[in-house]
């Protein structure tokens, strides 16, 4: 036996080699044990370090050394520096800060070996064959590093190697990291702005005289990008889009395009997620357009709720037909076809309005135009030219005509807020802009669809949301109405592509008196297997607007409202509507 | 201690081996699963839904299983061990192929009313195999290294196809397990040496194969700060909340970090920072205490045992659970690179419930039957 005496019992040997395989188990066992007990005592030791040592300990210092906090606060030179940018409570989003940027003067030193050496052993990141080569140039002013931490300038002034100077420079910081990215922008290294409200400000931010005040609330705006890129995640999108707006003021209380970026590092790796799809993208919206064909129908023929639309054949126009996705094959009432997102239903409405009445009603509502938002990164919608009698019938259901979703969303908020056109802004009231005026959303108030057609939509919209293709966008209590849009995305040769599809739903609550609309537009989702394979809106966008919107009911304190289903906003549409099965639908309160 | 003692006990009555259920041990594991229900409770913003309440239910289901597999005679046990090690590595080869044949990495059998993680299921049935193969083994035999060479398969096959799923993390579990078997068993030292200096010395290798993902989490364990937005995000607001917790913690469903979303995967692998956070020091010993209770009460259990089969699955399963409450809680405080191990009894999680209760019950049947006579092969 060659094991040591402490795995074996001196006393009986009862059979042999069985009886020491059982010692040397338990010495094992016990090693085994122990190795465990100090494992567990390590974790442990490990828990005190994070909550006492790192945690509770330097938290009591500070509490005993009240003044230390205040003394330490560096007071910084306000003056020169470029204004803050903050959201609407005053949350700090964007702030200039003063350091040291170090430069050289080569003619001024002798010994460029030795300068450069030091200048390593202080600043790591610099190498020393850089550094050695612009020390030897000929000219009398070189940057070195821009941006200086105090300690590290002091330990340079304390080389003192002359030649070596400084400047004083500012250094923009984003709190709020990517949170704000296309929203409030950012800035070059010498302090201009280059994007978002950084860019369309400059000059103002620049005099640096008050903090620019943004309509955006910073705890939406995380709402709405945590949704955002969790649905994008979840459907393995290519990118994104969401707003959340207030109806009535047009003010944008948190917008989100993805993928985003850090502001404090743009480089040209990450310059396509510069790029803003909700202003600056343009976007075939598909059936959300049919809220504008429908509104326009209503405004302009004034007919009533049971007017129906033959939606059992295709529409057939030279090469192309109109067909239906949730195909019905009946004859369809106007919430019929925005419950089942008809498309032929919605042609059929626009050939009945006429297509000068219908583009006038579009250029009304804003959507023929740029959009207006205090951002520099705007795109003009892209309008066929000419306009043929079937780009009537396609935008009817949001084809053939591409525009930014922010102008899609202003434009639903002008139909449902009782019909006042909306401007939608970035700013708060009272600002004065680059070109020396105030700011004042109270514009003169322009209508652009009466009382009642605004409240027969938020009747239809909120329909399409208790019984039609947005059930999961309906948070109870608060009476969501909206409408979804899958557009299939423009493919090679001039047709559509069936899989890269552009979901997107805009939901506005509550509907008996509306108050906010939210939207997300996932660009090019995919299904998955929770989504039966669906890459739709109703399975994409409106449960992450319905997380939005349950997510924004603590942050703003709103109240929910027990409502008797008879007195919901779509039960007055439901004697219009039959089932999928064609019967009348009497069903009652919401699923 | 005389050899008659052996035939009174395999012949207890239902009655007697209720008695000799442990019922300590149950009262700990209970403790534990409270410690989670608690935490999952505040992790949905004090809500039974949508985690406690299924996490509950499980465990109940898990109890009752429990039970039953403790009162199962340990021979029985002992006589299928081959047989339900055959069934686990006949499924993960099902999964294997599903997998190739499917999308991406398949880690599930779909049976419609449950979703089975074969991997799960074989770190019990390889430390079940292990066990029976050993039970009867000499010291001579030991020493024979073609005597050890069917073991070594017994682990590797099972390892191999688990990793190529890939299932880092669970493959070195078994892995692991299953060494510590083979090592209470009796395998001579040097082997061990040997396998965790040539693992070492691998390093380098395995660096290479690693997927991009897994080698960015082991840079992240380096120096979490180096990517404070990105990779090393998870590691830095787990310990930001565990900073802000102190000696009291913040309080029952008053935990920010978690609430608020800063804390990511809150209800699975981050759980014991959200339970930290909200009791402080004092939770997070307590619990530590209890699983280190449960893992003295196990070997307190096998140290008992009187037959190899019974002492070395107590041992083997013994050490897989503490295995992962240790990787676990070292992980979320940055003393290990992220694995993505769950905490046992308490992240949320079906089968790795059912799969720890099964653990436990035959634990308690190696207590119970802890006297019965097992045929040697």
């Amino acid at each position: 036996m060659s094991l040591p005496p402490l795995f074996r019992r001196p006393s009986t040997t009862l059979i042999g080699s069985r009886r020491s395989t059982l010692d040397v188990a338990r010495g094992r066992l016990v090693f085994v044990g122990i190795v465990f007990a100090l494992a567990y005592i390590l974790v442990a030791a490990r828990v005190m370090d994070l909550t006492l040592i790192q945690g509770e300990l330097p938290r009591l210092a500070r509490m005993t050394s009240p003044d230390q906090g205040v003394t330490n606060e560096p007071v910084i030179a306000v003056a020169k520096l470029r204004g803050d940018v903050v959201d609407r409570n005053g949350v700090l989003l964007a702030r200039s800060l003063k350091t040291a940027s170090l430069y050289a003067d080569p003619a001024l030193i002798t010994d460029p070996d030795q300068v450069a050496k030091d200048l390593v052993r202080v600043l790591p990141d610099l190498k020393y064959g850089d550094v050695l080569q612009k020390l030897q140039r000929k000219t009398r002013f070189i940057w070195l590093r821009r941006n200086l931490a105090p300690q590290d300038q002091y330990a340079i002034l304390n080389l003192g190697h002359p030649g070596l100077n400084f400047q004083d420079e500012a250094h923009r910081i984003y709190p709020q990291g990517p949170l704000t990215a296309h929203m409030v922008g950012f800035t070059d290294i010498d302090g201009h702005g280059l994007g978002g409200v950084e860019r369309s400000f400059d000059d103002l931010l620049a005099m640096g005289n008050r903090p620019l005040q943004l309509t955006l609330d910073v705890r939406l705006q995380h709402i709405a990008r945590r949704e955002l890129k969790a649905a994008i995640r979840e459907f393995s999108g290519i990118g994104g889009a969401a707003v959340i707006m207030d109806v009535n003021t047009g003010e944008i209380l948190a917008a989100v395009s993805a993928p985003d970026f850090d502001p404090h590092n743009v480089t040209q790796k990450n310059s396509d997620s510069l790029f803003n799809r909700l202003t600056l993208g343009v976007y075939e919206m598909g059936s959300t357009f049919k809220i504008f064909s429908t509104a326009a129908l209503l405004e302009i023929k004034n007919v009533g709720m049971g007017q129906t639309f033959d939606a059992r054949e295709p529409i057939k126009i030279g090469r192309f037909s109109i067909t239906d996705y949730h195909g019905q094959n009946r004859v369809l009432t106007i919430p019929e076809v925005m419950m089942y997102s008809s498309n032929i239903g919605a042609a059929k409405m626009a050939e009945m309005i006429g297509t000068q009445s219908f583009k006038n009603f579009l250029k009304d509502v804003g959507l023929m135009d740029t959009v207006q938002v205090e951002l520099q990164e705007r795109s003009r919608p892209l309008i066929p030219n000419p306009w043929r009698e079937i780009t009537t019938l396609t935008a009817s259901y949001g084809h053939g005509i591409a525009v930014t979703p922010l102008q899609t969303v202003s434009a639903v908020a002008s139909v449902i807020n009782g019909g006042m056109l909306v401007h939608p802004t970035l700013v708060m009231d009272g600002t004065v802009n680059d070109s020396g005026k105030t700011k004042n959303t109270k514009r003169n108030a322009v209508r652009v669809v009466s009382e009642k057609t605004s409240h027969r939509m938020r009747q239809i919209l909120r329909l399409v949301v208790s019984d039609g293709t947005a059930k999961s966008a309906d948070i109870a209590g608060f009476q969501v109405g909206g409408k979804t849009g899958t557009a299939e995305k423009p493919g090679g040769h001039g047709g559509y592509d069936r899989k890269r599809l552009l979901s997107s739903f805009i939901g506005v609550f509550p509907m008996n008196k509306p108050q906010y609309v939210v939207m997300v537009m996932v660009d090019e989702p995919k299904g998955t297997k929770a989504s039966y394979g669906y890459a739709t809106a109703g399975w994409v966008a409106a449960p992450a607007v319905g997380k939005i919107i349950t997510a924004m009911v603590p942050v703003l304190g709103l109240v929910p409202q027990d409502i008797d289903p008879e007195k919901d906003m779509a039960a007055q549409m439901r004697p219009y509507v039959k089932d999928k099965t064609g019967k009348q639908l009497v069903s009652v309160g919401v699923e | 201690m005389s050899s008659f003692s052996f035939d009174v006990q395999s012949n207890m009555t239902f009655a007697q081996k209720f008695q000799q259920i442990s019922w300590g041990l149950v009262f700990l594991i209970c403790m534990v699963a409270s410690v989670g229900f608690l935490a999952l409770y505040s992790a949905a913003g004090g809500n039974l839904e949508p985690w406690a309440s299924k996490q509950m239910v499980r465990f109940g289901v898990g109890l009752v299983g429990m039970f039953i597999i403790a009162m199962i005679d340990i021979r029985l046990w002992h006589r299928f061990a081959y047989g339900i090690y055959a069934i686990g590595f006949i499924l993960l080869v099902i999964v294997e192929v599903m997998g190739k044949i499917g999308m991406g990495a398949q880690r599930w059998i779909d049976l419609g009313f449950i979703q089975l993680q074969p991997s799960e299921f074989m770190k019990i049935a390889v430390i079940m195999a292990l066990a029976r193969y050993f039970h009867a083994a000499t010291l001579e035999d030991m020493r024979r290294i073609f005597f050890l060479i069917p073991p070594a398969l017994i682990i590797l096959a099972p390892v191999g196809l688990v990793m190529v799923q890939p299932d880092l993390g669970t493959g070195g579990m078994i892995l692991m397990g299953g060494a510590a078997v083979v090592f209470l068993a009796g395998a001579p030292v040097w082997i061990f040496i040997t396998g965790i200096v040539g693992g070492i010395a691998s390093l380098p290798v395995a660096w290479m194969v690693l997927h991009e993902y897994q080698r960015e989490r082991v840079r992240t364990f380096l120096n979490p700060e180096h990517d404070p937005m990105g990779a090393g995000y998870h590691i830095i607001q787990s310990k930001i909340a565990l900073g802000s917790a102190g000696i009291e913690g913040k309080g029952f469903l008053k935990g920010s970090q978690a609430h608020l979303n800063f804390l990511p995967e809150k209800q699975t692998d981050f759980i014991f920072t959200l339970w930290a956070e909200e009791w402080g020091l004092m939770g997070g010993v307590f619990l530590l205490a209890l699983m280190a209770l449960i893992f003295a009460y196990c070997g307190w259990i096998s140290l008992r045992c009187r037959h190899g089969f019974g002492r070395l699955l107590a041992f083997g399963l013994m050490v897989n659970f503490s295995l992962y409450a240790l990787i676990n809680i070292a992980m979320v405080m940055g003393l290990l690179p992220v694995v993505g191990i769950p905490l046992p009894l308490i992240s949320y999680g079906g089968t790795a419930m059912l799969s720890l209760l099964t653990g436990f019950g035959l634990i308690m049947s190696c207590n119970i039957h802890r006297d019965s006579k097992l045929p040697r092969m």
